[in-house]
């Protein structure tokens, strides 16, 4: 096998390991995929989050597609916040061209650290009102739960706060190539009103067209190369699928602990790296 | 109410075809791509495939927000209109930056 396939392989191998476990823990597949592109392979942590940009995208896309038609999305809550997170990926997108890399290594220390924090102590309130009657407002939501077995209905709150955190979402997921989320559910989650599902059905469809604002900056700027993000974007699906059969059902309480620990390792490296 | 429903139920179908179908041609472009390119014959072919299907991606979650730019127009939605216009003019803002 020449070098190339070998090196494809490698990336098939990383997304697909990435992609299962950030499907088992809700995370998305960056956060694992980055850290291993730069400090594994020795990539410069910007085509590394290029990469991890373009399987972010297809993990959005095919996401998406599955769920569209099951009302779990919220379409009006995700294109008003989806305009904050795209404006947020081109201002990270166009920072990451000019900040050095030593900067990102240390920037992605602090945030698998904020992580690993919310890995760990993951909110998760319920949000929904029972009552089918109850108008859920311009916002808001309906949908089939299946926990409560029946239509439960939802209310936004604190919609200022929710752009806030979109907008910094954006800015990382260029910055770091990673899609975002981590940081808009839990605070969809805990402070404006969206049930987890909601929150999390929401942001994969936000997340797509975030990562695109911030993979067309890479991309014009040769950082993001056909050859190496085919193998991460396969990877990664092929991941994702058998990760969300494994994780159906199972306690994931264990692999949480392991990989906050995983992440504080990876923050360490960052900032190791970032001194040389 | 009613109406607004079926727009939105309408907006969401919409979404899922045009995803599904960015997902399938860049996946199988990069499948193929690779395939070849791992049998080390025809690297013109296998370089084009992986750079189309590569602009697929990427042209994918763009294409999305078009569609809903037109039904929210359909709709006489102008608050929405104007919010995903702004998500336009950033992924422009975008290639803007890539290229100047």
């Amino acid at each position: 096998m020449n070098l190339t396939a070998s090196l494809a392989l490698i990336i098939f191998v990383a997304g697909a390991t990435a992609g299962a476990l950030g499907v088992a823990l809700g995370l998305g597949g960056g956060i694992f995929l980055v850290p291993f592109l730069t400090l594994a392979l020795g990539f410069p942590l910007k085509s590394a989050a290029a990469i991890s940009l373009a399987t972010v995208i297809a993990t959005s896309s095919a996401v998406t597609a599955q769920r569209a038609g099951n009302q779990s999305i919220n379409l009006r809550v995700g294109m008003l916040l989806e305009a904050a997170t795209t404006v947020g990926s081109l201002l990270g997108g166009i920072t990451a061209q000019l900040v050095a890399e030593s900067v990102l290594h240390r920037l992605f220390g602090v945030v698998a650290i904020a992580v690993a924090g919310v890995v760990l102590g993951r909110v998760n309130k319920r949000n929904v009102i029972l009552d089918p009657t109850v108008d859920p407002g311009r916002l808001g939501g309906r949908f089939y739960e299946e926990e409560s077995g029946g239509i439960v209905s939802y209310r936004m709150k604190r919609l200022p706060l929710a752009l806030f955190a979109s907008f910094i979402a954006g800015n990382v997921s260029s910055l770091l190539g990673i899609g975002g989320g981590i940081i808009k559910v839990p605070v969809l989650n805990a402070w404006c009103g969206m049930p987890l599902r909601a929150a999390a059905a929401t942001s994969a469809l936000m997340i797509g067209v975030t990562a695109t604002g911030g993979a067309i900056i890479y991309y014009g700027r040769g950082d993001l190369q056909p050859l190496l993000a085919a193998p991460a974007v396969l990877g990664v699906q092929a991941g994702s699928w058998v990760g969300a059969r494994l994780a159906a059902g199972a306690s994931v309480k264990w692999l949480k602990v392991l990989m906050a620990v995983l992440l504080v390792i990876v923050a360490l490296l960052m900032f190791l790296r970032s001194t040389q | 109410m009613n109406r607004e429903r079926s727009g939105m139920e309408r907006l969401e179908t919409t979404i899922g075809e045009v995803l599904r179908f960015g997902t399938i041609t860049s996946s199988t472009m990069f499948a193929v791509g690779l395939l070849i390119t791992v049998m080390g014959y025809q690297p013109m072919v296998a370089q084009l495939l992986l750079a189309t299907g590569l602009i697929i991606l990427l042209a994918t979650p763009p294409a999305r927000v078009i569609a809903s730019v037109i039904e929210y127009i359909r709709e006489r939605d102008w608050t929405f209109v104007a919010l995903t216009v702004i998500v336009l003019l950033a992924l422009a803002g975008s290639v803007a930056a890539a290229y100047l």
